[in-house]
């Protein structure tokens, strides 16, 4: 991780509201900054700012559902094994398919 | 989060006898023609195994089990994961041979849920410990 993406995480996580922010979104839904602000004790407007500081951090992640924003946390630095699946699979296939041509093209 | 287990399978049913497929996997001259760009690998129990990509990547790794023309796993990493293991089994199909691949990803903490909080408090408690 590069110097500054690091001092950026510093100081996002070093502020109590935001780490609470993120405590509350580790539960791992997606969940709103209204919603967020009904459980946490701050108002809308703080929970916008904190979490605009969050995604600075690249520690959240806002998505767009219809007319909703809603957040999660950014789940990047260690990738969710859906992608893995999705990636490794892909390669296999090729190479599969590379395997059978080799075999049954005589070439070997 | 729901299931992070990073698992692979697939099954190729090919036109040819046991005894290629299994020259195909263990030969590195082969393996360069479908599994990588350049591969070595000694078809030994704890013997080396490493696999240049077309895109310039290598992975190396240490093959784990042998069992002629029945079954070949090694581990390899990608770069900037942990080991993943490969492992081939092999069964003769009238002339023909069923290759399964099964490819276990590195077990990685869920990015959610109580391993994140508690990575949160450690690093709150870091962070603490920097203030001072």
């Amino acid at each position: 991780m590069p110097g500054g993406r690091i001092d950026a995480v510093f100081s996002a996580l070093a502020d109590p509201t935001r780490r609470r922010l993120v405590e509350t979104l580790a539960g791992g839904s997606t969940v709103t900054a209204s919603a967020l602000a009904a459980e946490l004790p701050i108002s809308r407007q703080g929970v916008a700012k904190h979490l605009a500081a969050l995604r600075r951090a690249h520690l959240v992640r806002a998505e767009r559902v219809g007319r909703e924003t809603r957040y999660r946390l950014d789940g990047a630095p260690l990738e969710d094994a859906a992608q893995w699946i999705a990636r490794v699979g892909a390669d296999w296939d090729e190479r599969l398919d590379d395997l059978r041509r080799l075999l049954e093209s005589g070439r070997r | 989060m729901s299931d992070q287990e990073r698992r692979v399978e697939r099954e190729a049913v090919l036109d040819a006898p046991l005894r290629e497929v299994w020259e195909a996997l263990t030969d590195e001259r082969l393996l360069g023609e479908w599994l990588a760009q350049d591969a070595e690998l000694d078809p030994v129990p704890g013997g080396a195994a490493s696999f240049r990509f077309p895109d310039g990547e290598k992975r190396a790794g240490t093959v784990l089990e042998v069992e002629e023309e029945s079954s070949l796993a090694f581990s390899w990493a990608r770069r900037g994961e942990p080991e993943s293991v490969v492992a081939f089994r092999l069964e003769p199909l009238n002339g023909r041979t069923r290759l399964i691949v099964i490819e276990r990803g590195p077990a990685l903490s869920p990015i959610a849920g109580p391993q994140w909080v508690a990575r949160l408090h450690a690093f709150a408690a870091a962070l603490a410990v920097v203030a001072a």
